[in-house]
């Protein structure tokens, strides 16, 4: 079926995933509608790269994820002096607030933000975005033994801070 | 596998049949492993809840593909023909008062820019930049890419200042302007590709150059020349 899709077609399908790809990412909503035009951006570019029959959304994915790398760090060389974003949200937050069973999503935000970026992309990917353990090591090249203890150690470090039930 | 590992695999759905079964009984004979894969099916559903609604949501206009998206492509910039000169002269000029004055290329003269007889010649800053830069030794605001020679023999120099890259070629002993482009909107800091030329100058580029563009030995001994 996809086959008889247009690369635009497909790719506007893949739009709403990406975007909430983009939010784990980046934790900010205009920086995600950032991220997510400059994937579409490149991935329109370099569509040539893109082999049909391969899956478009594992390719999109890691072209985002490739794309945040490079703004975290341009980001993390101009931000060296501000103070982290996260502590500013954490302050005066009741932490018993996270205890009630309708985290929102800012809590999430604030949660998935403590997480180193390796351990949030592979929970973003696995828990969120619903991928497989095999899929997310071929997208993102990484051993499968590498995603299972980013994931082990990112989702534990998550439920200690969301608290459980 | 570690056996942690091994347990959120199970939780996730990743083991096969005969190790799946072997930890469905091991969590079942384990009232810690229980609770355990209870609150992580718990956190698994706060995490959705928290972001489905995201993919849920109507995608924002600027972001929907259009069939006619721009898509930066060199083979298509290379078949947009530049408009006919004097149109095409007033449209840079406006490009350069708007460019130009924005940038921080440090500018002794006023403009970068002269216009004479109706033609666009670079200036001060610029023109001190094709005179005597080299690619291979880049210094200051103005880098210069490639230098080569047109179809007529005259050398020709790219240049790539902060808000904007273009194209000059000597001219009865000026750097006439052939091309200046401004760098695509929506794509300050952070996106911005890294390498590169803009593909409307490399189609300039491409039409313009006779031959191959200079080495570093070729460009130092043109530039001993007087670019002639």
């Amino acid at each position: 079926m996809d086959q008889l899709l247009s690369f635009e077609d497909q790719l506007s399908a893949l739009l709403p995933r990406l975007r909430r790809f983009a939010h784990a990412l980046s934790r900010d909503p205009a920086d995600a509608d950032d991220l997510t035009q400059a994937t579409i951006e490149r991935a329109l570019r370099s569509r040539d790269q893109w082999q049909p029959g391969t899956k478009l959304d594992s390719w999109c994915y890691r072209i985002m994820r490739n794309l945040w790398i490079d703004t975290a760090r341009t980001r993390a060389r101009r931000n060296r002096r501000e103070a982290p974003e996260e502590e500013g949200l954490t302050v005066g937050e009741d932490p018993r607030e996270s205890m009630d069973a309708a985290v929102d999503l800012k809590k999430i935000m604030v949660a998935m933000s403590q997480l180193p970026d390796e351990q949030r992309e592979i929970v973003a990917l696995i828990l969120i975005e619903g991928f497989g353990y095999r899929e997310v090591s071929e997208m993102l090249g990484l051993p499968i033994g590498t995603v299972s203890s980013r994931l082990v150690r990112g989702r534990t470090a998550l439920l200690a801070m969301v608290g459980e039930q | 596998m570690t056996e942690d590992g091994k347990f959120f695999a199970w939780l996730d759905g990743e083991l096969g049949p005969a190790e799946a079964a072997d930890m469905e009984a091991k969590v079942a004979a384990d009232e810690q492993l229980q609770q355990l894969a209870e609150q992580h099916r718990a956190l698994r559903a706060q995490l959705r809840g928290a972001f489905d609604p995201i993919a849920a949501a109507p995608v924002p206009d600027q972001l929907t593909i259009h069939p006619s998206a721009k898509v930066i492509d060199f083979a298509a910039a290379k078949r947009v023909r530049l408009p006919s000169l004097p149109q095409w002269s007033a449209m840079a000029a406006t490009l350069v008062l708007g460019l130009f004055l924005g940038t921080k290329v440090p500018q002794h003269g006023s403009s970068l820019v002269a216009v004479k007889d109706g033609r666009l010649y670079a200036a001060s800053a610029l023109n001190h930049s094709l005179d005597t830069e080299l690619a291979s030794a880049p210094r200051g605001d103005v880098r210069i890419g490639l230098t080569f020679r047109d179809h007529s023999g005259e050398v020709c120099r790219s240049f790539t200042a902060s808000a904007a890259s273009g194209l000059a070629c000597r001219s009865d002993g000026h750097w006439r302007l052939k091309g200046l482009f401004g760098a695509p909107e929506g794509q300050g800091g952070d996106y911005r590709m890294a390498a590169g030329m803009d593909p409307n100058l490399a189609a300039l580029v491409d039409s313009t150059m006779a031959g191959e563009p200079f080495d570093a030995a070729a460009e130092r001994a043109a530039k001993k020349e007087g670019w002639r």
